[in-house]
């Protein structure tokens, strides 16, 4: 009994599930407490992907930076039900590629007349294989999509991972704001980027100014690989580093 | 507009038309090079300040002059002309670019040709000619852009009627919907069903 009356009193009920607090959600299209959201989302009775994670994530930052928190045990749960939130998002808003059924449901008419379509068909695929063959200016003529190849000479993926860890391990940690605004975009960054370089090789630190925070080399190398990738910046390795420039 | 076999050397046939000091041939290449899509014979006129019998001269000179030699040619089609590499050069490219090929199946090709050759249709037009559903087939079609919605058909429901697009025209090598061969329906006539109801006692008696 004095087992469960301190369980009480900690608000955790008998079955031992700790809710978490109430961070009220106000969406179009949901109206509720945390607590709703998670089980409402888990018994598929409301859309994640029309509910923004964003406000709540911060939300919950404020409420742990503003003291609000005052149980440990409520704040994880919190955590763990917005974890769950975030994960459910992340793999609806991957795409879904459709699989061709190898048979489509059949339908009760008669006398279908698909056959008759036979050589069309037949002239269609060659046509396409023949089209397949010949290549435009723009890529968007396609038919498949392609990039222009680019190259990274003698500089190799483990080369570009090591300089990013470098560039990381020099980096200030991020402050953590509630009220953070909404981040630069990466269009944004790349024009400051591509201000920093120059015709002269530097290495990523030496591009950087003196003060970063994580958040900040993070967004460089984006920039820096997107670049690349664009063909407005060759890299190089010399000796153990890699350096970028203009090319 | 085709080159016709044997045609002579281009500065016999055609005296070069002289744009501001450039050859019209000239003219007509540096323009198919910069398009985009395949540009039609009065936007060529429009854009060089030539006639359109002028243009059309060029053209038929560049066809010839690019199919004797060099990997580029003259392509007509989806109602333009475009420059192009010429297919024997396609592995070479495909090597190069790497395209993430993206080939279209069975039921998908059979969606398309119904859609092409009894546009404007609706879904339940393209169902009933199949005999099974073709939802994927359409979703997948308006996706690649080769269908679009054309309109909408007056009758219960107001249904959505498709028809193809230029894209479908460019991505199979088509000028125009006339280029579709000709369907021959293979429905069995009436007299053919006498003729095989008069036949089919006697061989069903010896079996």
């Amino acid at each position: 009994m004095t087992a469960r009356r301190e369980l009480a009193e900690r608000g955790i009920p008998a079955l031992g599930l700790i809710s978490p607090p109430p961070i009220h959600v106000q969406t179009p299209t949901f109206e509720g407490s945390l607590a709703t959201l998670f089980r409402c989302v888990r018994e598929r009775r409301v859309d994640l992907l029309d509910i923004p994670l964003f406000p709540i994530c911060e939300a919950y930052f404020a409420y742990l930076m503003h003291g609000v928190a005052q149980d440990l045990d409520e704040a994880a749960a919190a955590l763990a039900a917005l974890g769950y939130l975030l994960e459910r998002k992340a793999w609806s808003l991957l795409p879904v590629i459709e699989p061709e059924p190898e048979f489509e449901e059949p339908l009760e008419l008669p006398d279908p007349t698909a056959h008759e379509y036979r050589a069309a068909i037949e002239a269609l695929q060659f046509w396409q294989q023949q089209r397949s063959l010949l290549f435009f200016r723009s890529p968007d003529m396609g038919p498949d999509p392609y990039e222009l190849p680019y190259t990274l000479g003698n500089v190799t993926i483990a080369d570009l991972a090591l300089a990013f860890e470098r560039l990381v391990h020099k980096a200030i940690p991020d402050l953590v704001r509630p009220d953070a605004k909404p981040r630069k975009s990466l269009e944004e960054q790349m024009r400051k980027v591509l201000l920093a370089l120059s015709y002269q090789h530097r290495s990523l630190i030496e591009l950087m100014p003196e003060s970063f925070t994580r958040t900040d080399a993070v967004y460089w190398f984006l920039s820096l690989l997107e670049l690349i990738r664009l063909g407005q910046v060759a890299a190089r390795k010399d000796e153990d580093e890699v350096r970028f420039a203009r090319s | 507009m085709r080159t016709k076999c044997g045609l002579p050397e281009v500065d016999v046939t055609i005296d070069p038309v002289e744009f501001d000091g450039l050859n019209a041939v000239d003219v007509v290449q540096a323009l198919l090079f910069v398009a985009d899509s395949p540009a039609s014979l009065s936007a060529l006129a429009e854009g060089s300040g030539l006639t359109d019998g002028q243009i059309e001269q060029a053209l038929e000179v560049l066809e010839h002059h690019l199919k004797q030699s060099g990997p580029l040619q003259l392509v007509r089609l989806a109602g333009g002309f475009q420059l192009s590499t010429k297919a024997q050069f396609g592995p070479a490219i495909a090597h190069f670019l790497k395209p993430q090929r993206q080939r279209m199946g069975r039921s998908l090709m059979e969606v398309l040709a119904i859609v092409a050759y009894r546009q404007p249709i609706t879904a339940a037009e393209v169902d009933a000619v199949r005999g099974v559903q073709s939802d994927y087939g359409l979703r997948s079609l308006l996706e690649r852009r080769f269908i679009q919605e054309v309109g909408r058909k007056t009758a219960p429901g107001r249904p959505v009627l498709y028809g193809t697009t230029q894209q479908f025209l460019h991505q199979f090598n088509l000028n125009g919907l006339g280029d579709l061969p000709e369907l021959t329906t293979q429905r069995v006539s009436a007299e053919d069903v006498v003729n095989l109801s008069a036949i089919l006692p006697d061989k069903l008696g010896a079996l």
